[in-house]
This record gives structure tokens, C-alpha cells and sequence, in this order.
């Protein structure tokens, strides 16, 4: 077992006894995040035996599995890691011939931009020499793309922030609300539970992120694409009684 | 079988084995620090290895047994004692109703461990009994436990702590003559915390350059259930490069801008974007959730080979020993 298997055209290697990552490029680009849920969803409908979970990343697949379990499959190699290594590079050759190309949901997220619950808004525009108002429509008229889930519960890392709009982050982060919808360098988010944050507050949503009571934790999942709806303050506060 | 909380101590939570299925969510796997200690705190008690236990962070927390109580207490954060004596860890212990328990300061380790026949009753949150303080969910109503928290058992059904208790239910503390030897788990010098090379160790000036092998790093009062920061020589860069956010996990040592180590634990982020220059042996964590701001340790390097095998030897040993208790008490 060495540090870095590379072999077909997977590159796979430890992060810990009991789990690989595969790296599907360096840099931040569609193609190799289509590729990358592409395997990710081949890979949760075939999983190997004592696997129990898939982390997408940027530009990695991290593949968490039993070592206990794996050693005693029938899948060729001397040890765990060979074991799931030579399972992965398998299932990427099928994967050369599969051609569904699977498309996340699209989510809607109404956001109440500016005032108390957006206080960085102004501060965006003045950066930027824009109206609050055109701020507000150009983050509400571009379709993003979770990169990946992160940081915290529910935390989506969305890409696709008009060039217009980046902004760098506080030097001190602030305590800000779960349901902040901020702006970081080219990436937007919604903050789901109430942390100390670095992100500009543009906004804020009264839909959930993140209910640990729910099934399906989260609203968004790794894939996934999101368009935010910019509402009333009277809406926020109606959908917030809910 | 209920205990009532008189002090709580530093930091008290319910652990299990961690929160494994939502990771992709960003849900961290928290569970117990020391995992070792956790599962033998079970296993004494004839559970599961991933049943609920309490975790304590050093001295200072008392509880006392409401009712009659089959209890194991393992870990080295503390010895528990009664008001006359220091009661033995790594076995069961019946301990009789009213009976009032403390920790007591050992100055050796960080957390310990209290299990119960049958699994302490909080309910499964996202397929754990995890505390995550943090998103203020799991373990018990999702914090820390307080004064006069009330926690009982979940219903004894399991033959085997079943068989232990009837042996030993009494009028007054009862144990075995035997217990289970952690030691014989751990390596003989508890500050050598074996790693493994990261994926981005080249990107760092190697040893003697950086001392990361030849000189101990401390752990700084910075550290917490997420991750500890080490203070020792910092390590400098032979490449430059900004790493993308990937997936880390507990063990995962990742070297700061300035060259800082954090070591990431149980209830560590799922992604990070410092490189990741080792990996602490698994085999090894629980060393490392038993220590202390101020301890010093140093790093040995192993490779991923052995690591593995090191690690399903463990596993293989934990199974041995669950039937070996199983087979005492059939």
C-alpha cells in the first residue's frame, strides 16, 4: 500500500484507516464536479460491503468504510485499502460506459435582503458602486451550484456568484443568525444555525436549513442547485410564524 | 436503574461510537474521545460497544444512584469513588441506591467514561446518542449535562449484564475480582502518538528541518471536543499552494498559514482546507483525548500498512473480549 495509488484513471488516497478520498482534479470547475457526483451516485447505488458513507468535496470524493468489514470481503487485495481501491477503479471503468449525467434539485430559497436582517448590504453596494437594489438582483438572478457541504450542519459552499458581487470577508467575524445569507470572496451561503461568522450579511431566509428532526437534515445536498427569491419583510416575518 | 447529576464537572455529555451516516450533510461524527475507554466501559457491563455512555472531562463531577445501578467506569480523566472508598475501573461495579459517586482528581488523563447496564436512554438523533453542543443537538437535550439532570437506563434485556447483575446485586458496592487490562490496548509510552504521512506532507520542509519527528509539541490551552492546537517548532513550506476543502476527519493534523499544528478530534469539522501534513494512527486517538493543556508529546512515524493492521487487530481484540465476558456469564 502506498501513499498514492494511481492507477486506471483514479487517483485514490488514505485520509484514515477507515477512509479513501479520490481526487478528480485541482481546481474548481463543472466538469470535474459533474464527474465527481457522477461517480459519487454510481458508487451509493453499488456500494461495497462495509461502506458506510460518501463526503464530496470540491474536488474530491471521500469514501468512509469498516476496515474490519472490507478485509474480510472477497474484493482482491491483501488489505482494506487495496481491497476498496481496486472496488473504486472497477467501478470507474463501468462507470466510462454509463452516460446519465444526473441533475441536482433545484431549490428556491426566499431571501428578505437588507435592513437589520442584511447589514451588510449597503456596504456591498457602496464597495461595488451599485444600487442595494441592484445588488439584491443580481444575487437573486443567477442559479448556484453546491460544491460542496461544509463548515457546519447544512452549510452549502455555492459557486457561481456573479463577478459583480465578490466581496472580501470581515477580518473579525461577527455573530450572526441561522438563516444569514452572506457573501465571501466568489462564494455565497446560508449560515444554518446561529455562529460567529465572517461572511457579509446580505439577507436572511426564514426557511430552515438544518433540522436535526428531520430525515433529510438538510435542505441542500452536494449537487444540488439553488436560486434565491428575494420576498417582503412581511412575507419573512408571516413565513417565519409558520 | 437512575442517577442524578449533583455536579456536573468541566464539560459532561453522552457519547456513543459518533454519528457516522451524515457526514455529507457536514454533520460531524463526534462520539466519544476516547473510544477505547467508552467501549470497555460497556463491554464490563456486558453492553454493546456502542451504547450510550457519559463522558467526563477530568474531576469534579458527583452523581448519586437513585436506584439500584450496574455501572462501569473506565477512562483516565479521574478515579471514582464512593464517600469510604476508590471504586476499581474497567469492571462492573453494583452500586445500591443512594449511593453518591464523585470523581476525584488522579492528575493523569482528560475524560472518562460511566456506562450502564443496558445503555443510558437518550434518545437516537440522526442514528446517534451523541452530544453535539455546538448545533445543540443529541445526547441529552442536546448539551451539556447540569445539576439534577435525571438519567436512567434503557431496558435490561441483553442475558449477559442480565447474568452480571443478578451475580453481584447486594445490600452494599459489589465488583469482581477481575477487569479488563486497557493497558494491554495502549503502547507502553503514552506520549508517542504514532502517524501516518498526510497528503500534502511534501508539501512541508521535512525533518530535522521542521522537528516534526524530533521535537515534542504541547498541547495549548486553545484546545477543545473539536481539535487541539500543539505548540512546537512551527513547519515551514517547501511548495507553495492553496489546498481546495476536503474531507478531514478526527486525527487529521493540519498545518495552519503560520505554520501551527491543529490536531482535529471527535467533534471536528467534516471539511477542512489546511493541508493535512500526518494522520494520528487511530490505534493512537484515544491517547490523544487523554490529553491535557500542558502535556507534551512527540510524533513517530508509521506506515498506512501497518496503521491498518494495527487497527483491525484492535477491533478483532475488542470482539475477542466481548466474548470472552459473554462466555463468564452464559
Amino acid at each position: 500500500m502506498i501513499n498514492n495509488a494511481v492507477a486506471g484513471n483514479l487517483t485514490i488516497y488514505p485520509i484514515s484507516e477507515g477512509a479513501v478520498s479520490i481526487e478528480f482534479g485541482n481546481t474548481i470547475d463543472d466538469g470535474i464536479s459533474e464527474h465527481l457526483n457522477r461517480f459519487n451516485r454510481l458508487l451509493c447505488e453499488k456500494p461495497f460491503e462495509g461502506m458506510y458513507q460518501t463526503v464530496p468535496a470540491y474536488t474530491t470524493l471521500t469514501i468512509f468504510y469498516y476496515p474490519a468489514v472490507v478485509i474480510k470481503s472477497a474484493l482482491p487485495g491483501n488489505n482494506g485499502f487495496d481491497k476498496v481501491c481496486n472496488y473504486l477503479q472497477q467501478l470507474n471503468r463501468e462507470d466510462a460506459t454509463t452516460s446519465f449525467i444526473p441533475e441536482g434539485k433545484l431549490v428556491h430559497i426566499p431571501v428578505y435582503y437588507g435592513s437589520k436582517t442584511g447589514p451588510d448590504l449597503d456596504l456591498v453596494a457602496a464597495l461595488h458602486q451599485l444600487t442595494a437594489d441592484e445588488v439584491i438582483r443580481l444575487h437573486s438572478s443567477a442559479i448556484y451550484k453546491v460544491y460542496m457541504m461544509g463548515f457546519i450542519p447544512g452549510f452549502a459552499y455555492l459557486g457561481g456568484l456573479p463577478d459583480l458581487l465578490e466581496t472580501p470577508r470581515k477580518t473579525t467575524p461577527v455573530k450572526v443568525p441561522a438563516g444569514a445569507v452572506g457573501i465571501a470572496g466568489k462564494q455565497t451561503g446560508v449560515y444554518p444555525l446561529a455562529v460567529p461568522g465572517g461572511w457579509q450579511i446580505i439577507g436572511q431566509t426564514p426557511v430552515e436549513l438544518f433540522n436535526s428532526k428531520r430525515e433529510q437534515p438538510t435542505l441542500l445536498n452536494s449537487g444540488d442547485r439553488v436560486k434565491f427569491e428575494p420576498i417582503s419583510f412581511n412575507d419573512f416575518k408571516n413565513y417565519s410564524r409558520e | 436503574m437512575k442517577i442524578r447529576i449533583i455536579k456536573p464537572g468541566l464539560l459532561t455529555t453522552i457519547q456513543d461510537m459518533g454519528r457516522v451516516n451524515h457526514l455529507a450533510e457536514a454533520v460531524p461524527f463526534s462520539g466519544a474521545m476516547d473510544k477505547l475507554s467508552a467501549q470497555i466501559a460497556n463491554l464490563a457491563v456486558g453492553n454493546n460497544t456502542g451504547d450510550a455512555v457519559i463522558e467526563f472531562t477530568q474531576n469534579g463531577a458527583a452523581f448519586v444512584a437513585e436506584d439500584d445501578a450496574l455501572l462501569a467506569f473506565s477512562g483516565d480523566g479521574a478515579w471514582l469513588r464512593n464517600s469510604e472508598n476508590r471504586l476499581p475501573a474497567d469492571r462492573p461495579v453494583f452500586v445500591p441506591s443512594g449511593t453518591e459517586l464523585y470523581l476525584e482528581n488522579n492528575k493523569s488523563g482528560n475524560c472518562s467514561y460511566l456506562a450502564v447496564a443496558g445503555g443510558w436512554d437518550v434518545p437516537e438523533v440522526l442514528g446517534s446518542r451523541s452530544t453535539y453542543v455546538t448545533a445543540n443537538f443529541g445526547g441529552f437535550n442536546g448539551r451539556c449535562l447540569r445539576e439534577n439532570d435525571e438519567l436512567c437506563n434503557k431496558e435490561l434485556s441483553n442475558t449477559i449484564a442480565l447474568s452480571i447483575l443478578t451475580r453481584l446485586k447486594g445490600d452494599t458496592v459489589r465488583y469482581p475480582n477481575w477487569s479488563i487490562a486497557r493497558e494491554l490496548f495502549l503502547s507502553a509510552d503514552r506520549k508517542i502518538i504514532r502517524v501516518m504521512k498526510g497528503r500534502e506532507f511534501n508539501w512541508f520542509d521535512d525533518d530535522p528541518a521542521t522537528g516534526l519527528f524530533s521535537e515534542s509539541y504541547t498541547i495549548s490551552h486553545n484546545s477543545n471536543r473539536m481539535g487541539y492546537h500543539l505548540q512546537g517548532p512551527r513547519i515551514t513550506r517547501a511548495l507553495p499552494g492553496e489546498l481546495l476543502s476536503t474531507a478531514v476527519c478526527p486525527g487529521t493534523i493540519q498545518v495552519t498559514n503560520n505554520g501551527d499544528l491543529i490536531m482535529l478530534m471527535a467533534d471536528c469539522q467534516t471539511t477542512g482546507g489546511y493541508p493535512r501534513i500526518v494522520q494520528v494512527a487511530a490505534v493512537d486517538l484515544p491517547l490523544c483525548a487523554q490529553l491535557k493543556p500542558g502535556d507534551a508529546i512527540r510524533f513517530k512515524e508509521i506506515s498506512w500498512k501497518e496503521a491498518e493492521k494495527l487497527y483491525i487487530q484492535q477491533q478483532h481484540d475488542l470482539h475477542k473480549l466481548a466474548l470472552a465476558i459473554a462466555r463468564k456469564y452464559d
